[in-house]
């Protein structure tokens, strides 16, 4: 590797080596100083080489690319790298914050939930401090201006892991004819091989690695590297992050990272083993690191991070360690071993058995000394680096996701995957993971670490456990052990070490908490994918959307569809606009676009057998060329949704239904269809964007459509067919507004010309706002706040609508009792006395700080009277008309007097609808 | 560099073609007035696409089927509410896999396969016309949305 790359720590300019991560970057100009601890700010430097370090992380980037807690040992250097340390005030080596190291007596364990306790204003000041204390970097404020894709994958193999126990896994399925998709979450693949160089097959081992990614690529598999394997489902789904460029680093093409989802035939888990650190007083200072990660600074990166080492171990992986360092020109002062006699008999080093660390000695800028327990005496060693090794925690993380079991391996002293219940196998030194012992925890309880990320010391577990927590899922959560953004990936053990010495059990007998996803923190961009901005949620725009456009409305967004609110002229506000159109309806003809609504043909010779299915009104007494209005009932007799069904023909049928419920009406027929009414000779089809639709009402509406067709316009809830500018359409004599009204369909195809037809007759456009004042004035209910699913036809005043002959879906159950109770709610309407509006959504109560007996669900007022007007539920409503309550809204401080009515404030009789 | 181009087609007239109760007297009629069997589940044939058991989408001209189709079925015009996008170009597979959850890079997929399935949230009946470009029928609400998602994604698909 040649040349160099820049970057910045703390603003001071600094260079890399390429390939080299930060950590690897940092230790090499002599930084060991990374980081302040979370609680006690706590210097702190590098511990591991992966994903599972604690203690490094930092903040990269600028503006909306800022990436706070990002681990320098999973960062890769980049040209122009900004990284910043974290928790720290005034700056990373003088921080103010340290102090509370000299009060940490008073922050123990359980600290918050033996502070933070008492009335419920106190929270409000307590949360002022709690919230600023949370957290280590900043959040960005700013939006990400990259992209985040997600995408499906799918394949007969997938393996996680490219050490060799990956690669093997990945050249058999390979062979063997298998789609493959290999992911590694460091940027090269085999990252052990570059730690512990070995030849494989006769190749090096680089070389060899490199051999099977091609033979994957080339069979049509992929090679994934910089991609964690966040989680794993049921059925072999796994979802994978993957980096597209560094975290802060400005991406090429706009794309940060993508987040696949993978359906496997069978998952190969080659995650192998994170290095336990050792329990000893201040085994968080920097120069304090995992053994196996010196390695790999030293043999991979081409970093030697002390000349003075002292290696303490429990197991063979440490002598690797020893000799790494020494061929490197490092001096190895000793090894400490805690078996209790020499291993294999290797001599080169000075070894001492029976041996464990007891306190590290120096201060923010690293360790000078060590005092150790060998065999029973105390001995002090001078040294700037202490290589730490534990043993080794297989990465059981996503076997146990997905539902696995967890066996205990008592040569390993680590839990290692058992069973699975999906078609998941562990290979590697997941599965069998090198020998090794379990030494306690040495020197000062409050000063040995084994949650370095969230400060859980041996004096915390322990102060738990005499508090009376057993339970290790209480414990965890009392302590807040593991539930940093690492998991406690390096400490659990050393803590259930603890928790089961203490309870005088094994560790399994003390058993582990559970392992969710995501494996390593997931971008919540990449969660969102491209859901974001204008994308946050799919847009439906309706046929005419853009001649809507043209008028620059108000919008709204009613559900996924961009609908117009109001059309304002001027300086109008969208109340003057509202107000506007609804009373050039009532005074003469307004248009809408009603396009939206949900609409079925419905066809065949049992078409009529299937709609009194589905309405509870009676259908087959209409003639040809009639409609009427509707409702439909759930199994359980309550109504959801409402409309109209016209008989266009013979065995041809359209229902109409609301447009927020759309999407569940048409699963509702489905089901009705496919389920309950599997053998009738009916076809039921969507048409909902097939039929655009506008509404044509007023006093006007008539001599409009007379107009429009050249035709007489059809008497109330007739339809006939007839041409508008050229396009085919049907004019449905029914009303929403309380006037004499057309609903006009036609192929959406001919949108535009129809509504300049119509609109050349000098209908006044009208929105959703005028439509809202004008039902409510007529006493007419929409889906979704009136028909809420909670009532029954009779108590929305329906009752002598109700098909007697009960074939719809529901009537059984309308028999229960409790339907019966004169207590329930029932539709009303509301009349405002003291002048002001009648606040929507408010309670409905007898007195102010009364029980509610009700609720307002839509508010309006009288069009061209004016006055204030609502209607609700109430309970026992239909029998208290007259009766004087007040509408209550204690959240928003509103009320109003109001007198409970019938709901229909205009046209009662329906006079209007009529020529 | 983006392999696939995104080009909308306008509607079409669209029928939807259901058969009831035992659809094989039907269906006969119908492939003598076609001159070809009705399409399998999962299959296209001419421009008749079947999307469930009893369904079929019919693109273009659909006389004949209705004159063949007696009381065996219904056929109802459905084309004002779909707009028809071609994906083409060799990474129009790899397209389809974004926002989405169907294998359309599977071999299986082949020439007159049709699926529907959900990509960013929008239900889209796919059907591929050749090795080289795919039909989609989009609901017309969703077309510009889905096309921009589209447009989008495509400057930022995988290398294979």
């Amino acid at each position: 590797m040649t040349g160099q790359i820049n970057f910045t720590f703390d603003g001071r300019a600094l260079t890399a080596k390429p390939g080299q991560t930060l950590a690897a970057a940092l230790l090499d100009n002599g930084i060991k100083l990374v980081g302040r601890s979370f609680k006690y700010h706590r210097p702190r430097g590098i511990l591991s080489a992966g994903i599972e370090e604690p203690n490094a992380l930092v903040t990269v980037g600028s503006g909306g690319r800022t990436e706070p807690n990002t681990r320098a040992t999973d960062l890769f250097v980049y040209e122009g790298l900004v990284a910043t340390s974290q928790n720290r005030w005034p700056s990373l080596s003088s921080d103010l914050g340290s102090a509370l190291q000299l009060v940490s007596r008073a922050l123990p364990a359980g600290f918050y939930y033996k502070t933070f306790f008492g009335p419920p204003k106190l929270w409000l000041f307590y949360e002022k401090f709690i919230r600023r204390a949370a957290g280590l970097g900043p959040a960005p404020a700013e939006i990400d201006p990259d992209r985040y894709a997600q995408r499906a994958a799918f394949c007969d193999v997938l393996v996680v892991g490219s050490g060799p126990a990956g690669l093997i896994a990945a050249r058999d399925a390979v062979r063997a004819g298998k789609k493959v998709f290999l992911v590694e979450q460091d940027a090269e693949l085999a990252p052990s091989l570059l730690r512990d160089p070995q030849e494989i097959d006769g190749k090096q081992g680089r070389a060899w690695a490199g051999e099977i990614a091609t033979e994957v690529r080339t069979s049509g598999g992929r090679v994934l590297t910089r991609t964690s394997a966040s989680g794993l489902w049921d059925d072999q789904f796994v979802c994978l992050s993957e980096k597209l460029v560094e975290p802060g680093q400005v991406p090429v093409n706009g794309f940060t990272q993508r987040y696949w989802h993978v359906r496997a035939g069978e998952v190969v888990l080659a995650t192998g083993a994170i290095e336990r650190p050792l329990t000893f007083a201040n085994n968080d200072r920097p120069g304090v690191m995992l053994s196996q990660s010196v390695r790999t600074y030293v043999n991979r990166f081409g970093v030697v991070p002390g000349k003075r080492v002292v290696v303490a171990t429990t197991n063979d992986d440490g002598y690797l360690t020893a000799k790494a360092l020494r061929q490197a020109g490092a001096e190895v002062i000793a090894v400490l071993d805690s078996r209790p006699a020499p291993v294999g008999g290797d001599s080169e080093f000075a070894v001492f058995n029976a041996a464990a660390p007891v306190t590290a000695k120096g201060g923010k800028n690293g360790v000078t000394g060590l005092v150790a327990d060998v065999d029973g005496t105390t001995q002090t060693f001078a040294c700037d680096l202490i290589a730490m090794s534990g043993g080794f925690t297989p990465v059981v993380h996503l076997h146990m996701q997905a539902g696995g079991k967890l066996d205990w391996d008592e040569a390993a002293q680590a839990f290692v995957p058992g069973a699975s219940r999906w078609n998941v196998r562990t290979v590697g030194l997941a599965a069998q993971p090198a020998p090794a012992e379990t030494v306690g925890a040495t020197g000062a309880a409050k000063q040995a670490f084994v949650d370095f990320q969230n400060d859980v010391t041996v004096a915390d577990l322990d102060l738990a456990w005499r508090e009376g927590y057993r339970s290790v899922e209480h414990l965890k959560r009392y302590t807040t052990l593991g539930m940093a953004t690492d998991q406690g990936k390096t400490g659990n053990m050393a803590a259930l070490d603890r928790i089961a010495r203490r309870e005088g059990m094994t560790v399994p007998e003390a058993g582990l908490t559970t392992f969710r996803p995501p494996y390593t923190p997931v971008s919540m961009g990449a969660l969102a994918g491209m859901g974001t901005g204008e994308h946050a949620q799919p847009t439906r725009r309706p046929a005419l959307y853009d001649l809507h456009a043209a008028k620059d409305p108000i919008w709204l967004n009613a559900g996924y569809w961009k609908r117009p609110r109001a059309y304002p002229i001027g300086a109008e506000t969208l109340a003057q606009a509202g107000l506007r159109e609804a009373r050039a309806v009532r005074s003469s003809v307004g248009m809408c676009d009603v396009s939206t609504l949900a609409k079925f043909e419905v066809q065949g010779p049992d078409a009529v057998q299937f709609l009194e299915r589905v309405c509870q009104t009676t259908v087959g007494k209409l003639a040809v060329g009639r409609g009427r209005y509707t409702f439909m009932a759930r199994e359980d007799g309550l109504v959801f949704d409402d409309g109209t069904v016209w008989r266009l023909e013979e065995n041809r049928y359209l229902l109409t239904s609301s447009t927020g419920g759309a999407s569940r009406m048409a699963t509702w027929l489905s089901y009705v269809r496919n389920h309950l009414c599997a053998d009738l000779k009916v076809s039921v089809v969507c048409v909902q964007e097939h039929y655009a639709a506008m509404a044509v009402a007023g006093p006007q509406s008539s001599a409009v459509m007379a107009a429009l067709t050249g035709e007489e316009a059809p008497r109330h809830m007739s339809v006939v067919e007839a041409k508008i500018a050229g396009a085919p359409v049907l004019v449905m004599a029914a009303s929403f507004s309380g006037e004499r009204a057309f609903e006009v369909h036609f192929d959406a195809s001919h949108a535009e010309a129809v509504w300049r037809a119509i609109e050349a007759e000098g209908c006044c456009p009208y929105g959703l706002e005028a439509m809202e004042l004008l039902r409510i004035e007529k006493g007419h209910m929409v889906v979704g706040t009136d028909i809420d699913g909670r009532l029954t036809a009779g108590e929305l005043g329906l009752g002598k609508m109700v098909s007697k002959a009960g074939t719809w879906i529901g009537a059984a159950t309308l028999q229960r009792p409790d339907f019966a109770d004169p207590l329930r709610k029932q539709f009303v309407g509301l009349v405002a006395l003291d002048g002001g509006s009648i606040p929507e959504g408010s309670m409905l109560v007898r007195f102010i700080g009364g029980e509610a007996e009700g609720h307002v669900t839509g508010s309006g007022l009288r069009v061209l009277e004016g006055g204030s007007i609502a209607i609700g539920h109430l309970k026992g409503g239909q029998a208290r008309h007259g009766e004087d309550l007040y509408a209550w809204s204690p959240t928003r401080k509103q009320k109003a007097k109001v007198r409970v009515t019938s709901p229909h404030f205009y046209d009662p009789a329906g006079e209007r609808y009529r020529d | 560099m983006t392999d696939v181009t995104i080009e909308q087609l306008g509607r079409a007239p669209l029928h939807m073609l259901e058969l009831w109760g035992d659809p094989k007297a039907a269906a006969k009629r119908i492939a003598k007035a076609l001159g070809h069997d009705l399409p399998k589940v999962g299959k296209a044939q001419g421009n008749v696409l079947r999307l469930s058991p009893t369904t079929w989408l019919v693109e273009g001209e659909a006389a004949a089927i209705e004159a063949a189709l007696g009381d065996g079925g219904a056929l109802t015009p459905t084309g004002g509410g779909y707009e028809r996008v071609r994906l083409s170009g060799p990474a129009w597979r790899s397209l389809l896999m974004e926002g989405s959850l169907f294998d359309a890079e599977s071999a299986q997929f082949a020439i007159d396969c049709v699926a529907t399935t959900p990509i960013d949230h929008v239900a889209v009946t796919l059907r591929v016309e050749s090795e080289n470009a795919c039909l989609a029928y989009v609901p017309a609400s969703h077309a510009a949305d889905l096309q921009h998602f589209w447009r989008l994604s495509a400057g930022g698909l995988p290398q294979s």
